[in-house]
C-alpha cells in the first residue's frame, strides 16, 4: 500500500519541487496539495493521508496553526513543518504543535526524504539545532528565572492567533468573519480582545507583532542594497 | 529553435519545481542552474542563455544586482523574474534594473510558462495578484 502525502505551500512552484522530489520514491504517492493551512486541515480531515507536509509561512492560516489543529483532531496525525527559519520560537512552537518533523526549506531537496522516511517508521526527524534545543529543554529542566527562557507572551486562544493572521495579512474585520464562518460582530469581538490583551492601538502594531511571532513569515529582501552580506534565507 | 534557460534560486526545491514546471516543454532546455547572484552572473556571462529564471532574494549578491549586471555582461540574454514579492514597487524595480518578465512564485502555474514565452521573444511580461495591482 502507498505511503500518501498530503502537501501544503502557498508557493506552487514550492509544491512543484516537493511533488518531484517524493513522487521519485517507489510507493509513495501525494494524495493532495494545499495552498493554505485552511485548504490543508479540511483536505488532511477528509482524505488522511499517512504524512502531512506544511510550510510554516502560509497565508489565511499559517503552518504552525494547522498543525495543532490537525494534532488536536487526530493525535496521531504525523506532521512536517518546512520552515524558512529555525529561530527559537518557531522550533518551540512547531514541538508544541506536535510536529513530529522540522525541515529547513533551504535543505528541503537533502532532507525532505529523510524526513518522510522517518515518520514512515514512526519516527521524528529534527534539523541537529531542534535536537540540540530539545535536548537542552531536558537538560534544564527544573532551571526557572533563566535569561535564556523568552519572554512571557499575553495568553492568546487559538481563535485569536488565528484572527491577527488574517488582520496582519490585511483582511478587514468583515473578510475575517466571512473566512472564519463567524458573524461580524463576533470577528469584531476577537479583534477588540485581541488589541486590549497585547495593548496595541494600531493594525500597524498588531502586524509588527505576527512577523515578530512568526504568526506571518516574511523574508525580507535584505540583499538588495547590501549585496555582500550573507544569506537571509 | 530551441530557447535555453538559466534557473536560479537558493532553494534547491525551487529550482526543482522550476524544472520540473519548464521541462515539459519541447523547445526549451534548462541548461544550468545557479544558487545565488554571483553564480547566475557568472554562468549567464559564460553560457549566455537566452532566457535566466532569476529570483530576487538570495544569499551573495540580490537578484537585482544580479539583473543588473547580467544585462551589460550578456546583454542578449532575457530575464525573467520570479520572485515571492508580491509587488508593484518590487516589480517596478524589477523592470528598471533591466527585467523583462515578472511573476510571482504563487502563481507560477498560470504565469511562468506564458511569461518564458514572452521574454523569450523580446516580448515583456509582468504579473501580479489583482489585490496587489489595486493597491498599487
Amino acid at each position: 500500500m502507498k505511503l500518501r502525502i498530503l502537501i501544503a505551500d502557498d508557493h506552487e512552484v514550492v509544491r512543484r519541487g516537493l511533488c518531484a522530489l517524493l513522487q521519485a520514491r517507489e510507493g509513495w504517492e501525494i494524495c493532495a496539495e494545499a495552498k493554505d493551512g485552511r485548504e490543508a486541515v479540511e483536505k488532511a480531515s477528509q482524505l488522511k493521508p499517512d504524512v502531512v507536509i506544511l510550510d510554516v509561512g502560509m497565508p489565511n492560516l499559517n503552518g504552525l496553526a494547522a498543525t495543532r489543529q490537525l494534532t488536536q483532531l487526530d493525535p496521531h496525525c504525523k506532521v512536517i513543518v518546512l520552515t524558512i527559519t529555525d529561530s527559537d520560537q518557531v522550533i518551540r512552537e512547531a514541538l508544541d504543535a506536535g510536529a513530529r518533523g522540522f525541515v529547513l526549506k533551504s535543505d528541503a531537496a537533502r532532507d525532505l526524504v529523510s524526513a518522510v522516511e522517518a515518520l514512515q517508521r514512526n519516527r521524528m526527524f529534527f534539523t541537529p539545532r531542534v535536537n540540540d534545543m530539545v535536548l537542552a529543554g531536558f537538560l534544564d529542566k527544573g532551571h526557572s528565572g533563566s535569561s535564556s527562557e523568552p519572554p512571557r507572551l499575553p495568553k492568546l486562544t487559538s481563535r485569536e492567533r488565528e484572527v491577527i493572521q488574517l488582520l496582519a495579512e490585511g483582511k478587514s474585520s468583515k473578510e475575517v468573519a466571512c473566512v472564519l464562518n463567524l458573524s461580524t460582530k463576533t470577528a469584531e469581538t476577537h479583534r477588540s480582545n485581541i488589541m486590549r490583551k497585547l495593548g496595541f492601538h494600531s493594525i500597524r502594531d498588531l502586524v509588527v507583532y505576527a512577523v515578530k511571532n512568526n504568526i506571518i513569515q516574511v523574508q525580507m529582501p535584505t540583499q538588495l542594497h547590501n549585496p555582500t552580506e550573507g544569506s537571509a534565507a | 529553435m530551441t530557447v535555453r534557460i538559466l534557473v536560479v534560486d537558493d532553494h534547491p526545491v525551487v529550482r526543482h519545481g522550476l524544472r520540473t514546471l519548464l521541462g515539459g516543454h519541447a523547445e526549451w532546455e534548462i541548461i544550468d542552474e545557479a544558487a545565488d547572484g554571483l553564480e547566475a552572473v557568472d554562468k549567464a556571462d559564460r553560457l549566455k542563455p537566452d532566457v535566466v529564471v532569476l529570483d530576487i532574494t538570495m544569499p551573495k549578491m540580490s537578484g537585482l544586482e544580479a539583473c543588473r549586471l547580467i544585462r551589460k555582461r550578456a546583454p542578449a540574454s532575457e530575464i525573467l523574474i520570479v520572485t515571492q514579492h508580491d509587488s508593484p514597487h518590487m516589480m517596478r524595480e524589477a523592470i528598471e534594473a533591466g527585467a523583462r518578465g515578472y511573476v510571482v512564485k504563487s502563481n507560477a502555474s498560470r504565469d511562468l510558462l506564458a511569461a518564458v514565452e514572452a521574454v523569450s521573444q523580446h516580448l515583456p511580461f509582468q504579473a501580479l495578484n489583482e489585490q496587489s495591482v489595486d493597491s498599487a
